[in-house]
């Protein structure tokens, strides 16, 4: 008999120096997350899909391996740590000990079109942090989130691994993006997050608009914070100050802030339903590049309304690793 | 050195004008793109000649930086890339295409065809949106003889004159879009190569080659 050794799309099988250069890494970035008190969840890879129903966005829920188990329930496979966690503690929330420091690690599974490096299967390990409001826990999971992505060690005699991180805020361009009065805003928000200079031109003629919404696809920032309002303008000066304090805390890593990046993570309902991809966040937002691929090797942010969604106050952040990604940007 | 992804093909020459006139000097490529790896040490950069279909990927993985790549091929293979600008040479459109001994008309609502095309991603948003249906049979070439040989009923393509149209008794039915090519950015070179991708877009838009 022979046996054909297929596996489907979008999955593999880690043997011999692969499996051990990941448990190798695992075992470091675990080691870091126990040190700096955070303690494992292990969650189930199955869960019923109920639950998620509010939370999903078209593009999320195109991501789901979903199926009808044999008692008849809907179920999903595990897509998104986050959510699983965040409506794991959303009930018990009053009976838990503040702060509360949790870290995971594990696959997802997400369904995506065959493309090279576009893994349908891929290793996460996590943290979150609950209970703790601000700038403090923006600070703490930023600083972890670095520690944790720098430690990943390169093959002897190769330059330290590039990595680029991008902060921005949720809804930073919200204000500019509804002044703008298009009949399709999200579309706009498109635009930015692609940095399509035509359409946003064409978009924002009246008044200063077209111009600082320029500004920001070129810098990431407007010339002038107060141009994108009086909240965010503080937001932004805010993150500038910790911008600067984590860039002299890891001089290896180049750290910008660029608020395009972020368009599509709005938090006004009348910008909801573009493609961002984790639709939760909302506060700090941010993602991680090594090495050359477009792709995220890890990313996190403030996600309070999340459990307010689910029933729960409670401030929350938190990020997470794409193993398998930051060892191959390090190879 | 920053990698410039150029297409094979029907951009190339719109791509190379558009550089040439805003002072983007490529002194030492050979236009023809038969050359498939070419360093320009002077201007910092290196181009790669590659084919429309694979250029998305390559500035996706990151092997190139950047790219002129025509927006029906972004449009099909999306893989999340900024789209800075849009070259004004060269445009062309998206059309529905279908036989001329006819009145030129898309299929009447509620009716069901055949749809050639190589763009199937792209027909199936388009068709989602039309009060008939579409059975979408791809293509990779030759699109034009399909609704003559009568494979499909429609074709949907790339019309830029008109000319190999009328000369296969065709009629262009209705545009979907307008095609440009256009310059595509890695997300995560755009971080590390801002100044000298944004002294770039700078340029095309003075030249006012691109917008």
């Amino acid at each position: 008999v022979r046996v054909s050794a297929a596996l489907p799309t979008g999955v593999a099988a880690l043997l011999f120096e692969s499996a051990r250069r990941r448990r190798d890494a695992e075992a470091r970035l675990v080691a870091r997350l126990e040190a700096a008190g955070y303690a494992e969840a292990i969650l189930p890879i199955l869960d019923y899909l109920e639950p998620y129903e509010p939370l999903l966005t078209a593009a999320t829920r195109g991501e789901l391996y979903r199926f009808v188990d044999r008692d008849g329930e809907l179920l999903a496979l595990r897509a998104d740590f986050t959510p699983l966690l965040a409506r794991l503690l959303a009930p018990r929330i009053q009976a838990l000990e503040m702060p509360l420091r949790l870290f995971y690690r594990g696959d997802v599974v997400r369904y995506q079109e065959e493309r090279a490096g576009r893994a349908r299967e891929f290793y996460q390990v996590g943290a979150e942090l609950l209970g703790l409001a601000g700038e403090r826990a923006e600070r703490e999971v930023l600083r972890l989130f670095l520690e944790l992505a720098t430690s990943v060690e390169r093959t002897a005699g190769q330059d330290p691994l590039a990595l680029q991180v991008v902060l921005g805020f949720a809804g930073a361009l919200d204000g500019l993006l509804l002044a703008a009065g298009m009949d399709d805003p999200v579309r706009l928000a498109e635009a930015v997050a692609r940095r399509e200079r035509g359409e946003v031109r064409r978009a924002g003629g009246i008044g200063g608009i077209g111009e600082t919404l320029l500004a920001v696809l070129e810098n990431g920032v407007p010339e002038r914070p107060e141009d994108l309002g009086p909240d965010a303008a503080t937001r932004l000066l805010r993150l500038q100050a910790l911008a600067a304090e984590l860039r002299e805390a890891f001089p290896g890593v180049l750290l910008s802030i660029d608020l395009a990046e972020f368009a599509r993570s709005s938090l006004d309902p009348r910008l909801a339903g573009g493609t961002g991809d984790r639709p939760y966040y909302d506060g700090l937002v941010f993602h991680a590049y090594a090495g050359r691929a477009a792709l995220p090797v890890g990313g996190g942010g403030r996600y309070d309304r999340l459990f307010r969604a689910l029933g729960a106050e409670v401030p929350a952040a938190g990020f997470s690793i794409s193993l398998e990604r930051l060892l191959e940007a390090a190879a | 050195v920053i990698r410039l992804a150029l297409p094979k093909g029907r951009n190339l020459a719109a791509a190379l004008a558009a550089f040439r006139t805003a002072g983007i000097a490529l002194d030492g490529l050979d236009g023809t793109g038969r050359s498939l790896r070419t360093r320009l040490p002077e201007a910092g950069i290196e181009v790669l000649s590659l084919k429309d279909w694979d250029l998305p990927l390559y500035v996706t993985q990151g092997i190139a930086d950047c790219g002129i790549v025509g927006s029906d091929v972004l449009e099909e293979v999306d893989g999340d890339l900024l789209v800075p600008l849009r070259l004004h040479a060269g445009r062309s459109r998206l059309s529905f295409i279908g036989r001329n001994d006819r009145e030129p008309a898309l299929p009447a609502p509620g009716t069901q065809v055949r749809l050639a095309t190589k763009y199937p991603n792209t027909a199936r948003r388009v068709v989602d949106r039309e009060p008939w249906g579409a059975e979408i049979v791809k293509l990779s070439g030759s699109i034009e003889l399909a609704p003559v040989l009568r494979l499909a009923e429609l074709a949907l393509d790339i019309v830029q004159t008109g000319r190999t149209l009328a000369e296969n008794h065709l009629v262009e039915i209705a545009t979907v879009a307008e095609v440009a090519a256009c310059l595509v950015v890695n997300r995560a070179s755009y971080q590390r190569h801002r100044a000298f991708i944004n002294d770039w877009i700078g340029r095309l838009e003075a030249a006012e080659v691109a917008s």
